[in-house]
């Protein structure tokens, strides 16, 4: 187990290098000029100029990739072309309500997907069956952007129960987790169902029928623990997704999110804070994938972490 | 793992916090604090290293300059009594307003004028205002209470340049303190004072008990960015704001005629404008380029693309620019505009592309165009354009002749509202591309006489003169399809009083009398 993890952390380092240059390189090549973007709507000249000279623009590209290396060894990521802050701390800044939101809406999603996702199949075909499945639908369908508007509209403008925004209060956490979970949950509740259903069919679940083990036991304590394994793959995934930020859910509810910090400084090619994120968005998915191998191991004892 | 650990713990904690502070909140709601949501995130709170009106907004209320604009964009002294410019726009002297400090205890005075000019006017600081004062030579104390800057070369909008908010003053005690870090240690003369800045959250200033002006209106303010149009509307649905712009014209109907809210909209100092590369067949022929004018129902335009919410263009300036003088329209006329054609050359009219970018109401204007344009034969193929595109198509042009440019859709909102830098950048003949803006390759050595000539003087007539010349030439020579002046549409509380948002696009949130 030690060895694995110590295997796999080392590994680390080649794959964020590979990704760093990559990154450096898609960054400079997408359209645009920082300095004038930066430098306003109606900038003149030699303002744009000054910016330009300011952000180390006017060198080679060789000379700029050269020292984003040199200084990314150093652990330094640069400065913010827009705000002039460290990108560690822009980034920095972020990282926790982004954090908090993203596990937030997994717990919840997670508890709900499986509870409902046992449901729907030991009530198979009936009415229960239909409402989850109509349910999962739905929340696999509704546009998040919609979702929250008419989430706000009802909780804050007619009901008065919860704040529009607010990452200042407890209560601002519940209509963007809401949002962002809905449609985590249904998917997972659909994956819960379907790989439950799977497992059911297989003969050591039939065995354990035959030997008068209740029902509800066969599927809680046998089962589910087996069909749970591609939906832990998906729940990884979903959560990569959602820690590199949702931007339509911190844009509806004004959450300081990364989702929203990748999106303005894309529109101003910022280009440290850009390289920046996604170099921490490959580092939580490696990391992430990590803790799903090591969820495998841990949900079947029969897989071996080597 | 420690860090980890420590962030953990963090979080954890937090949320303890965030609770506290939630039923904290719900039991203290004075009305006297105010929450003003805009639609982007504050970049600096150094007016002299700023060139975005969100971060403007806030810096207003912490700073003053010696001159300001008053909610018509009416010149006014604020830290500076009176004026004096020379005669041939070079030396200009001010009487500074007595008995006034910093918020940090720093006397206001003349030497600290001359810190705050220094600093701008020197290049190597590379402050985005440096352009405003790159013609200072320098800077002079005359007394405690008088200054004069004189200028390498005479500027006659240079008074204008001293009311934008870039020149505003700041103590200098906290630039020598902070370095440069004042952008997040904003110390000024104003009404408030800084409080805390969560970057992509809020931004909460407070009552400056010592303001030299007098009692201030609110004990805080607190700024939220929020990007989503319909949480704007929201959060003033629900009370949790109390002003908020913009308002996009889809969602006034949904605010208008609600109790305790109003809906204001007035005109900005922008202009919007599709320009034709004057340079380039089939616009070198001014019969073409009027044709055009004609061809286009501004009116129309309006009410399709603006839900009726602008103004008719009636010059190459907005009303509330300085020396804006209206010139006679040109009316909705597809039959003459086909006869200008015709005589142009033209009688099938022609096939040309107009670059727009990327937003929903640009585009809607540029398909309203192509359909007017359609009726007198001629074919526009819109090119949606992403900004950075845009930008190096228009700019990375070394030789006039390599532009691929035909027509643009664009807007200009000279933040100074001077009638300079309202034609200058994108009509002056030293600025096509890549040097300014003025996407219509335009030279026309009239209109470049009138622009330096009101630049060689301060005095209010000669200038007055030079630029009703130089509109009523660009009016006549269409170098654009003058359309429309945007307006600024925002809402409040019908409680909240001195609030207004300046047809610069900038907020105010006092009185400035």
């Amino acid at each position: 187990m030690l060895k694995f993890l110590g295997r796999r952390l080392l590994g680390l380092i080649p794959i964020l290098f590979f990704v760093s240059v990559l990154i450096f390189l898609f960054v400079h090549l997408i359209p645009g000029d920082p300095a004038r973007l930066l430098a306003g709507a109606d900038a003149s000249y030699s303002d744009i100029a000054a910016v330009r000279s300011r952000l180390g623009l006017d060198k080679p590209i060789l000379a700029q990739y050269l020292s984003y290396v040199s200084n990314m060894f150093h652990g330094n990521l640069g400065t913010s072309f827009r705000t002039g802050r460290p990108v560690v701390s822009e980034i920095g800044d972020r990282f926790m309500p982004t954090l908090l939101l993203t596990l937030v809406s997994m717990l919840w999603s997670f508890i709900v997907a499986l509870v409902v996702g046992v449901i729907s199949t030991i009530k198979k075909d009936k009415w229960q069956d239909y409402t989850v499945r109509f349910g999962a639908l739905s929340g696999i369908s509704l546009p998040s952007f919609w979702l929250g508007l008419m989430l706000m509209q009802l909780f804050s403008v007619q009901l008065h129960w919860l704040p529009t925004v607010g990452f200042n209060s407890w209560k601002g956490i519940i209509l963007p987790s809401l949002t962002l979970g809905s449609g985590i949950a249904a998917v997972l509740a659909r994956f819960t169902r379907a790989s439950l259903q799977e497992v059911l069919q297989e003969d050591y679940t039939r065995t354990a029928r035959a030997k008068g083990l209740a029902y509800n036991l066969v599927i809680w304590k046998h089962a589910l623990r087996n069909a749970l394994i591609p939906v832990v793959t998906m729940a990884g995934l979903q959560f990569g997704y959602l820690l590199g930020g949702s931007v339509v859910v911190e844009t509806v509810f004004s959450w300081p999110g990364e989702g929203r910090l990748l999106i303005d400084s894309v529109g101003f090619r910022d280009y440290p804070v850009i390289q920046g994120e996604m170099l921490l968005f490959a580092l939580e998915f490696i990391l992430i994938n990590v803790l799903v191998d090591i969820l495998y191991a841990v949900l079947n004892p029969q897989i071996r972490l080597e | 793992m420690g860090r980890i650990l420590f962030r953990f713990s963090a979080a954890v904690s937090m949320l303890f916090a965030l609770t506290a502070a939630g039923f904290a909140q719900g039991a203290a709601t004075a009305p006297k604090d105010i929450v003003i949501a805009n639609n982007a995130n504050f970049v600096s709170l150094d007016p002299q290293d700023t060139n975005d009106n969100i971060s403007f907004s806030a810096e207003k209320a912490i700073y003053q300059g010696l001159l300001g604009f008053d909610k018509d964009m009416k010149l006014v002294g604020v830290l500076a009594t009176d004026w004096v410019a020379s005669p041939n726009a070079k030396k200009f002297t001010f009487h500074l307003r007595k008995g006034v400090s910093f918020q940090d205890g720093t006397p206001f005075d003349a030497a600290a004028v001359k810190v705050n000019i220094d600093r701008l006017a020197d290049p190597a600081n590379k402050l985005k205002r440096h352009s405003l004062f790159d013609q200072v030579e320098k800077t002079v104390v005359d007394n405690e209470y008088t200054v004069s800057v004189y200028l390498k070369a005479p500027f006659g909008a240079m008074l204008n340049n001293f009311s934008h908010p870039g020149a505003m003053m700041i103590s200098p005690k906290a630039l020598q303190d902070y370095g440069k870090d004042i952008f997040k240690h904003p110390v000024g003369t104003g009404p408030y004072l800084f409080k805390d800045w969560v970057t992509g959250d809020h931004l909460t200033l407070v009552k400056n008990p010592n303001y030299w002006g007098g009692p201030v209106n609110y004990n805080s303010i607190t700024f939220r960015s929020i990007p989503e149009d319909g949480t704007r509307v929201a959060m003033l649905q629900s009370g949790e704001a109390d002003f908020i712009y913009p308002v996009p014209t889809e969602q006034l109907q949904v605010l208008a005629g609600q109790g305790g809210i109003v809906v204001k909209h007035d005109p900005t100092v922008g202009i919007q404008y599709a320009s034709m590369n004057t340079m380039k067949k089939p616009f070198t022929d001014i019969r073409v380029r009027q044709a055009l004018n004609y061809a286009v129902d501004k009116d129309a335009f309006i009410k399709v693309v603006f839900n009726g919410i602008a103004g008719t263009a009636t010059s190459c300036l907005a009303p509330n620019t300085r020396f804006y003088s209206p010139q006679t329209p040109y009316p909705y006329d597809p039959a003459k505009a086909k006869k200008l054609l015709a005589e142009a050359g033209y009688p099938n009219g022609f096939e040309t592309t107009l670059w727009v970018g990327t937003m929903s109401v640009s585009i809607k204007a540029a398909q309203f165009l192509q359909q007017q344009l359609a009726m007198v034969g001629v074919n526009m193929k819109i090119e949606s354009l992403e900004s950075g595109t845009m930008a190096n198509k228009i700019w990375n042009v070394a030789d006039p002749k390599d532009a691929t440019i035909q027509m643009y859709y664009g807007s200009w909102t000279p933040s100074t509202a001077d009638a300079d830098w309202g034609m200058r950048p994108i009509l002056g003949g030293t600025m096509i591309p890549p040097k300014g803006y003025n996407t219509a390759y335009f030279q026309n050595k009239e209109v470049n006489a009138d622009i330096q000539a009101g630049l060689d003087s301060a005095d209010v007539a000669t200038r007055k003169a030079a630029y009703e010349k130089a509109q009523k030439t660009i009016w006549n020579e269409a170098p654009w399809i003058f359309l429309s002046v945007p307006q600024n549409i925002y809402a409040y509380k019908d409680s909240l009083q001195d609030v207004n948002l300046l047809p610069d696009g900038t907020l105010s949130v006092y009185s400035l009398n």
